[in-house]
């Protein structure tokens, strides 16, 4: 396709005829790059887990290492939290998100440069800072427990350790995005559309949901694709807020990799992830692609 | 972005809401974070600390894992980085300006790391490193460090030079001015602060970059990150991790100074395909 393309062009572009090759040239180590430690990853991951050698030394096609995590009921379990946490993960974000993003879109002033400016800020603080700030707040004796006891209220039950721990520092995490994100796609909602349904009489949430939502479906996927895909395999989070079992894939792999040295087993993992995130990935491309086109 | 509704109050109540929500959940944890990193006895329940103080920043600053991991740190941050803009900025230039076979789906195919679960491709590149011997190795942290900054130092920098008005150019080039001297008078100038901004952010990036320094780099290579890690996992002294905190928020915070500008024109969040 990209080829027609070009060919359609050539005649446009006679001046730079001469510098094609250096064009290629330019960008070939970063497409090396990307060629030998994205895609090639990748492909050998599949292939080195889908034709293995059996007992005898033959190689052949087997799913052996896949009937293997879905039968291990450990595995499974890995896999059910990591969904759950991905789900409660997109559902915190977009009810706390778009609440915020739609207040932004339609307020100026200091106090809305003042939200935003702490909507954004979970951006600039490391994951690592962060699992430190939770289990120094949220943890046992933390300071919710201090702030709790000195009105003698009692103390909490710490989600530090928990499936919930990972929950509330991914959605901390990736507010950020989510809300840049919903804000971008807000403001190609025009004021002139939403005040041509106030004139014709549509209440608050008419205008929402008949105006607003329908503009606006694409930024919400992209927003939840996107962070969807970084909580399905995160890693830190979890690894240092949640449980030891059942653990999320990302921890999981990482284990199987290094201590249980098993790399076909986290590779196999590793590929059941690519999975389960696919549909998300493609639409995820296809959206930014898109929006580069334009 | 004019206020639609005009008889709304003067209060602003959602807006105070989400102020102090915010506040509270984003502010409150850092707080007490940096309130730890001077606290030398904070016994529960106390609301305050008994007492604050200096002495944990002594010794956290004391180890000598704090100071390898740290040089450790910048050395790969500025390796990564300079390494990064060398292969990156003049394949960003030919992407904006320059048309060849293929362009596009080369172009697009920066994407292709985003559209995986991160710490899976990484499982996926870890056992091909293990094939080459690059596991805990220095150069195995720069190569998948160096992964992770591609498509930001390629998509940043080109949206910079599309930028650069063209018309400036010819003027130049009309004028005399040869294709070197149009680039280094006129267009880099130009694009020169976005393409800094995009370096500080993946110096900032790598340094803080975790999951491949931890998959890839253990137990050779222990970064900052790393070291905070272990610090958090074996329950040691509580300052040491607020002291490094404190500590590792300082870069953090001159990103935040300086990439404002990239981040707060929207070209940050359309990058991400809002």
């Amino acid at each position: 396709m990209t080829d027609t393309v070009v060919t359609a062009q050539r005649p446009l572009l006679e001046t730079s005829e001469r510098r094609r090759p250096v064009g290629l040239l330019l960008v070939a180590i970063p497409v090396f790059l990307i060629a030998w430690l994205i895609i090639w990853p990748i492909i050998n991951a599949i292939g080195r887990t889908l034709w293995r050698a059996d007992a005898n030394g033959d190689v052949g096609f087997t799913i052996a290492s896949y009937v293997k995590f879905f039968s291990d009921q450990y595995s499974v379990d890995n896999l059910a939290v990591t969904l759950w946490t991905t789900g409660m993960c997109a559902l915190f974000l977009l009810v706390i998100c778009l609440p915020i993003a739609l207040y932004l879109r339609f307020s100026a002033g200091r106090l809305p440069a003042y939200v935003q400016a702490l909507a954004i800020f979970p951006m600039f603080v490391p994951s690592i800072i962060l699992a430190y700030a939770f289990i120094r707040v949220l943890g046992p004796n933390g300071m919710a427990d201090i702030l709790l006891n000195s009105v003698g209220l009692p103390k909490i039950r710490t989600p530090y350790l928990t499936p919930w721990g990972p929950v509330i520092g991914l959605v901390w995490d990736n507010i950020p995005l989510t809300i840049l994100i919903l804000l971008s796609g807000l403001g190609g909602v025009s004021n002139q559309s939403i005040e041509a349904a106030r004139d014709v009489g549509a209440k608050r949430y008419q205008v929402f949901w008949h105006i607003i939502l329908p503009r606006i479906t694409n930024s919400i996927l992209v927003a939840l694709s996107f962070s969807i895909l970084g909580i399905f395999s995160s890693f830190t989070l979890p690894y240092l807020l949640g449980p030891a079992s059942p653990e999320m894939m990302g921890p999981f792999m990482q284990r199987t990799f290094r201590e249980v040295n098993d790399p076909i087993g986290a590779i196999t993992q590793a590929v059941i992830t690519f999975g389960f995130c696919i549909v998300f990935g493609l639409f995820y491309v296809r959206s930014v692609a898109r929006n580069q086109g334009k | 972005m004019t206020a639609l509704a005009p008889s709304r109050p003067r209060l602003d109540a959602t807006g105070i809401g989400f102020a102090i929500v915010l506040t509270i959940v984003i502010v409150l944890p850092l707080l007490v974070v940096g309130t730890w990193a001077f606290t030398e006895v904070w016994r529960y329940p106390n609301v305050v600390p008994q007492q604050f103080g200096l002495r944990f920043w002594n010794q956290t600053l004391g180890r000598a894992d704090v100071w390898s991991a740290l040089t450790l740190s910048l050395q790969l941050s500025t390796v990564v980085t300079l390494l990064s803009a060398v292969i990156c900025l003049p394949a960003a230039y030919a992407f904006a300006r320059m048309s060849f076979p293929g362009r596009n789906i080369l172009f697009f195919s920066f994407l292709a790391g985003h559209a995986f679960p991160k710490f899976g491709l990484l499982i996926a590149i870890a056992a091909i490193f293990l094939q080459l011997n690059l596991i805990g190795t220095f150069w195995g942290v720069v190569l998948i460090q160096l992964v992770g900054t591609l498509m930001f130092m390629i998509w940043i920098p080109v949206a910079a030079f599309q930028g650069v008005d063209r018309r400036m150019e010819e003027a130049a080039r009309d004028v005399g001015a040869g294709p070197f001297r149009v680039f280094w008078s006129i267009t880099l100038p130009q694009a020169a602060p976005t393409i800094f901004a995009a370096v500080l952010l993946s110096f900032v990036g790598t340094f803080y970059e975790t999951e491949g320094a931890w998959l890839i780099g253990a137990p050779g290579i222990r970064t900052m990150p790393v070291l905070m890690i272990s610090f958090i996992n074996n329950q040691m002294v509580i300052q040491y991790g607020a002291v490094l905190s404190v500590m590792l928020w300082v870069p953090s915070f001159i990103a935040l100074m300086f990439a404002r500008r990239v981040i707060g024109g929207g070209a940050f969040a359309r990058g991400f395909g809002g």
